[in-house]
């Protein structure tokens, strides 16, 4: 075995040995760090840190039965490192009698050592060996470990069994071996433990994109997709949340300003003031008639006209038409004012109402006059009704609609932020229910689980 | 990136707003016509309004 030292990443150097199982050559990347090789002819188990590989397993297993997406060999840089992918394994669990598999890489650099990555359903982890042990607490539901003054929830615990390996291992592997793995979560982060007899391993991942690795790795192709979401998975737009609503609130503060100055500035000159008007609505003939010019000034505004009526069980229909004297622009429009009342076996009722407003949008200055027309049933006497106009008056519902329209997209966010934890949080053990009503979480993993036993 | 967008996009709301209140837009509805004769004012029967002919919702439980 070569123990002459660690050597740079540029120039890897390997170790012919043979397979005392079956003879197929095999090959050492991690030199004498390596604890086991599996060789992948005869699937045999080899100590490697025997001289004569004494072969330690030996399992079932098609050659092509579950390859590696980045296959032994293959370099690349991990946070400005650069590994080689030396081990492969694939660990199951089972869940209400159905297995579920994961598959975890082992990585390796002469200088750094080794680190993993960990895949399910196109979710990937970068992981490695915690140097100091966290603090646990299980005095709160769910509990929770502290690790560099992070708080990390318990997701879940599961029993996993290694279920197929490839390669080399910094720890004594063996296909069928199982332990207790329970995860705590903070996204991007998870903390594992892992624990075999008295032995209690922990590690850090932290959530990565498969293109990432990808093209870290230069692999062909594209990453899987990703399915679900994972225990660790950050919500995309989790670092938006906090300042999209602080940049609402923000806004919000400015609308509040602008509705003060606009209710404080705005003209709102009455231009015409409760004229009083009488409709007879049994007299034949035209009932349309003008009224007196009067001057709107100033910019380009609303005008807005308001009709009273002394309607009781009754309607008066105007056909209004602002006309501009100078120009002939005119602006028509029609409007009801009705208002019923009665009793019946529930009391009281009543229906619309003896008053109406509406608001003729951007009018120019000029002089104008109405050309009113009114409307009713016939033979139902005469009906008063008075009419006013107000220039340059702000508009309520234009500030109700940008309310809505600058909370709108901080509430979808919100929400979506929320539907994404209900979903990462329907997989653990605390999301039975929620799980059993959200088909769409059948594809995610029952527990996505990754710890790395450390053995050597 | 999102934060970005969204701060543009307040600024076009609270500008559009800003725009629809100096101009007085509205959310009614009014027609518009042009050159109405001058006569209306001396014979106010001789205009047509679009709104007329309207049928009126008589009330009642």
């Amino acid at each position: 075995m070569n123990t002459s030292g660690p050597n740079p990443p540029g120039k890897p150097q390997v170790r012919p040995l043979n397979c005392p199982g079956c003879g197929a050559a095999l090959t050492l990347r991690s030199l004498s760090q390596a604890v086991t090789v599996v060789c992948d002819h005869c699937h045999s188990i080899l100590d490697a840190q025997d001289p004569r590989l004494t072969i330690l397993q030996r399992f079932k297993a098609a050659v092509d039965e579950d390859p590696p997406l980045i296959p032994l060999g293959t370099r690349g840089k991990i946070r400005g490192t650069d590994y080689e992918v030396v081990g492969f394994e694939r660990r199951t669990i089972h869940v209400e009698g159905i297995p579920y598999s994961w598959h975890e890489y082992v990585l390796f650099n002469p200088y750094k050592g080794f680190r993993y990555l960990t895949e399910y359903n196109g979710h990937w982890n970068d992981t490695s060996i915690l140097r100091s042990l966290p603090t646990v607490n299980d005095d709160v539901s769910p509990a929770t470990v502290t690790y560099l003054g992070e708080t990390y929830k318990h997701f879940q615990t599961a029993n996993a069994a290694t279920s197929f390996v490839l390669g080399e291992f910094p720890w004594q592997v063996r296909v069928g071996e199982s332990s207790d793995v329970s995860d705590y979560v903070s996204p991007p982060r998870v903390i594992s433990s892992e624990r075999t007899g008295k032995e209690v391993t922990w590690s850090m991942g932290e959530y990565i994109s498969g293109r990432d690795i990808w093209k870290s790795f230069g692999l062909p192709g594209n990453p899987p997709e990703r399915v679900g979401v994972y225990e660790n998975q950050p919500f995309p737009l989790s670092a938006d949340t906090t300042k999209i609503w602080l940049a609402c609130v923000g806004f919000l503060v400015v609308l509040v300003l602008m509705f003060i100055a606009f209710e404080s500035f705005a003209g709102k000159d009455r231009v015409i003031e409760d004229a009083y008007y009488v409709f007879d609505s049994s007299a034949r003939g035209d009932a349309s008639f003008v009224t007196d010019v009067f001057q709107l000034k100033g910019h380009t505004s609303d005008l807005q006209v308001t009709t009273q009526a002394d309607v009781n069980n009754n309607w008066i229909y105007l056909n209004y038409a602002l006309i501009n004297q100078d120009t002939g622009q005119a602006y028509d429009f029609g409007r009801e004012v009705s208002y019923y009342q009665g009793y019946d076996e529930d009391g009281s009722w009543s229906e619309g109402s003896r008053s109406d407003t509406v608001a003729i949008p951007s009018v120019p200055p000029g002089n104008y006059y109405f050309r009113i027309e009114p409307e009713s049933d016939l033979g139902r006497g005469t009906i008063r009704y008075w009419l006013s106009a107000k220039r340059d008056v702000p508009q309520a519902s234009f500030f109700g609609i940008a309310l809505l329209a600058l909370l709108l997209p901080a509430g979808l966010i919100t929400w979506r932020s929320m539907n994404f934890e209900h979903l990462r949080w329907a997989e653990s053990d605390y999301g039975g229910s929620a799980s059993d009503d959200d088909n769409s979480n059948d594809t995610n993993p029952p527990i996505s689980l990754f710890g790395k036993e450390n053995k050597s | 990136m999102i934060k970005n967008l969204y701060i543009l996009y307040g600024i076009i709301v609270l500008g559009t707003l800003g725009m629809a209140e100096y101009r007085g837009w509205s959310l009614d509805s009014v027609d518009e016509l042009k050159n109405v004769p001058r006569s209306v004012r001396d014979n106010p029967g001789s205009y047509r309004s679009v709104y007329g002919y309207y049928h009126h919702y008589t009330g009642g439980k």
